[in-house]
C-alpha cells in the first residue's frame, strides 16, 4: 500500500497544491485536479500515471472516483479563482 | 452561485424544523448511555475515568457537512436539490464516550451493544487501525433523527476536541485542511504517539510491583 507521504511526494514534485474548500488537488497549467478521496482509493503507479498523462490542458480534466456532474465541475473549477 | 445559496438557505430551514427532535435524541442518547455503563463507570479504579458527553450538532456544521460529504468536489449539485437532507446526517445528535486507559474500550462497547445492538458500525480508522468505535441508528425520541454515539480512548478523544476547539470551531472552512494527505499523515503521528505513551502507562501499571 503507497504511504500517504509518498502520494505527497509525487503531487509536490507534479506541481499541485491542496485546495481546502473542495478538497482537491490542481495543477493549474496541466489543468488537472484530483479528488481527496481518488487519491486515497488509488496506488501511487496509478497517481502518477494520471500526473504524467498527456492532455491538451484545454478542459480541466476530473480524477475522481465518480465523474462528477456539469454543476460539482463549475462550482469547482471557480472555486480555485 | 443563487441555486448554491437556495439549496443552503432550504436545509437551514430544515435545520429548525428538526432541532427540537435533536435535542430530544440528544437527550435520551445520553441518559441511556449513562445508564447503561454505570456499573462499570462505578467499579473504575482510582486513575481511570469514563466521561460521557453530548452535543448538538449546529445549523452552520450540519449544513456543512452535508456539502463535505455530498460526495468528491464537496459541492452541492444544484440540479439535483431534493437530493439533499440534514435527515440523511447519523450526527445532528452526538455522544462520545471518553474512555481511560484504552483497555477499559471494549468493555464499554459491549455493554452498549447490549441496548444499541441494530445501530450500525461505522469505526473510524486510520491507515487500517481502529481510532473510535462508532455507531449510528434511530432512538424512540425520533423517527426521523439518527444518534451517533463514539467511544474514543480519552486522549485520542482531547486531542480532537483541541483540534476543533483551535482550529475547526472559530473557522469552520479550515476543516477540510485536515483531509490533506500531508495533514492526514501528521495526525496519524499524533495519533500513534498518544497510542504509544497510553501504552506505556498501561503497561507500568499492569506490572507495578506490588506492595511489600
Amino acid at each position: 500500500m503507497t504511504s500517504l507521504a509518498t502520494k505527497q511526494n509525487l503531487l509536490d514534485a507534479g506541481g499541485y497544491v491542496y485546495n481546502i474548500d473542495r478538497e482537491v488537488y490542481f495543477n493549474r497549467s496541466a489543468k488537472k485536479i484530483f479528488s481527496v478521496d481518488f487519491l486515497e482509493d488509488h496506488e501511487g503507479p496509478e497517481i502518477e500515471q494520471s500526473i504524467n498523462e498527456k492532455t491538451d490542458a484545454r478542459e480541466w480534466r476530473f480524477y475522481f472516483n465518480s465523474p462528477p456532474s456539469e454543476s460539482v465541475k463549475r462550482q469547482v473549477v471557480e472555486s480555485l479563482g | 452561485m443563487a441555486e448554491a445559496r437556495r439549496t443552503e438557505d432550504r436545509l437551514r430551514e430544515e435545520y429548525f424544523q428538526l432541532l427540537p427532535e435533536i435535542r430530544r435524541v440528544a437527550g435520551q442518547l445520553q441518559a441511556q448511555i449513562n445508564y447503561c455503563l454505570l456499573p462499570i463507570a462505578n467499579a473504575l479504579e482510582a486513575h481511570e475515568q469514563l466521561i460521557v458527553k453530548s452535543r448538538v450538532k449546529d445549523c452552520e456544521s450540519a449544513v456543512n457537512a452535508l456539502r463535505r460529504r455530498s460526495g468528491e468536489g464537496k459541492s452541492f449539485d444544484d440540479d439535483q436539490p431534493s437530493r439533499y437532507s440534514l435527515a440523511n446526517l447519523n450526527d445532528l445528535a452526538g455522544l462520545r464516550i471518553l474512555v481511560f486507559p484504552r483497555r477499559r474500550i471494549l468493555e464499554v462497547d459491549r455493554a452498549l451493544r447490549e441496548t444499541f445492538g441494530s445501530w450500525i458500525a461505522d469505526p473510524v480508522e486510520s491507515e487500517g487501525q481502529v481510532l473510535a468505535w462508532k455507531y449510528h441508528g434511530y432512538c424512540s425520541a425520533s423517527e426521523r433523527v439518527r444518534g451517533e454515539y463514539q467511544i474514543v480512548s480519552m486522549l485520542t478523544g482531547l486531542f480532537w476536541e483541541v483540534e476543533h476547539s483551535a482550529i475547526y470551531k472559530p473557522a469552520p472552512r479550515l476543516r477540510s485542511v485536515a483531509r490533506s494527505l500531508a495533514m492526514q499523515q501528521r495526525s496519524k503521528e499524533v495519533f500513534e504517539a498518544l497510542k504509544a505513551f497510553e501504552d506505556e502507562f498501561e503497561s507500568l501499571i499492569h506490572f507495578k510491583t506490588p506492595p511489600g
